[in-house]
């Protein structure tokens, strides 16, 4: 067991907010930008990515609008936007390696940087700390989500 | 990858191959998808051969690759929950024997003709 809590060896960071359904964090930074990703369940879930291709800087999402396409051998879906705001930045290590969300889904594999237009109310509506763990453990419990593999060199 | 803007553009999937050929069937699924992903709206309308993938009990026994636990039916949920809309031609239903209670749920059934407006309001057709 490692330093952060974990749901069938699916890492989980107190620190962080979740969009349990939607499978995706939030942290807020200290300029008042946000970091969002997708959590380790996603990543699991998806298998290794073969292309993660977020909207373009300057995009105004509103909450639960996608953020970005992923794709794996087995599966394609969005990356939904769990608060409102405009694209800020996106990570460009995304286009080298896609797999970086699977070895490094809360750091190095973060997708977008949002400057948040309702962040207080909309962060109220997430789930973070243990709560988000409870949450989570929840979900995956009654879905049987299987257990988390994790790629060489995964880092939580 | 092109510049165009993809949300909100229509795109008319149209799958004329079922169980018979089952390695064409989850592409035209997964592109559905990925557009779906894109928030683009779309529609897949089964014809001819396409027919018989719908028919219940017909998805689960068809399976690309033996190490996944993904199914053809499998990939007609996930674009069912991807909002992707599934529509099957009445006129081949018919030729091949099939009633609407033979067909899984989720998906609409449209009179042969309805492909020339789905086409015309379409951004891109797809054929499969």
């Amino acid at each position: 067991m490692g330093p952060h809590p974990e749901v069938r060896g699916c890492v989980l960071l107190l620190d962080l907010h979740y969009h349990v359904v939607d499978h995706t964090w939030v942290r807020v930074d200290d300029d008042g930008t946000v970091t969002v990703g997708m959590t380790d369940v996603a990543q699991n879930l998806a298998g290794p990515l073969l292309h993660a291709k977020p909207k373009k800087v300057g995009a105004v999402r509103a909450r639960g609008k996608p953020l970005a396409t992923v794709e794996s051998s087995k599966w394609v879906g969005p990356v939904k936007s769990p608060v409102s705001g405009e694209i800020v930045a996106v990570n460009g290590k995304l286009a080298e390696d896609a797999t970086i969300v699977n070895r490094s889904p809360y750091k190095q594999g973060w997708i977008v940087r949002l400057k948040p237009s309702n962040l207080d109310e909309e962060l109220a509506q997430l789930v973070t700390g243990e709560a988000a763990v409870a949450a989570y453990r929840e979900r995956i419990e009654s879905e049987d989500i299987k257990a988390c593999e994790h790629v060489e060199g995964f880092e939580a | 990858m092109s510049d165009e803007d993809p949300e909100g553009k229509k795109i008319l999937v149209i799958q004329t191959h079922g169980v018979d050929t089952p390695r064409r069937t989850y592409s035209p699924l997964f592109y559905a998808m990925a557009a779906a992903a894109m928030e683009m709206e779309v529609l897949v309308w089964f014809t001819m051969d396409g027919t018989n993938q719908l028919a219940k009990g017909a998805a689960e026994k068809v399976k690309l690759d033996p190490t996944s636990d993904v199914t053809l039916k499998t990939m007609l949920e996930q674009a069912l929950d991807a909002d992707v809309r599934l529509r099957v031609c009445q006129q081949s239903m018919a030729l091949f024997g099939m009633t609407k209670d033979d067909l899984i749920d989720g998906v609409e059934i449209l009179g042969a003709t309805s492909i020339i407006d789905l086409a015309l309001q379409a951004d891109h057709v797809m054929y499969f």
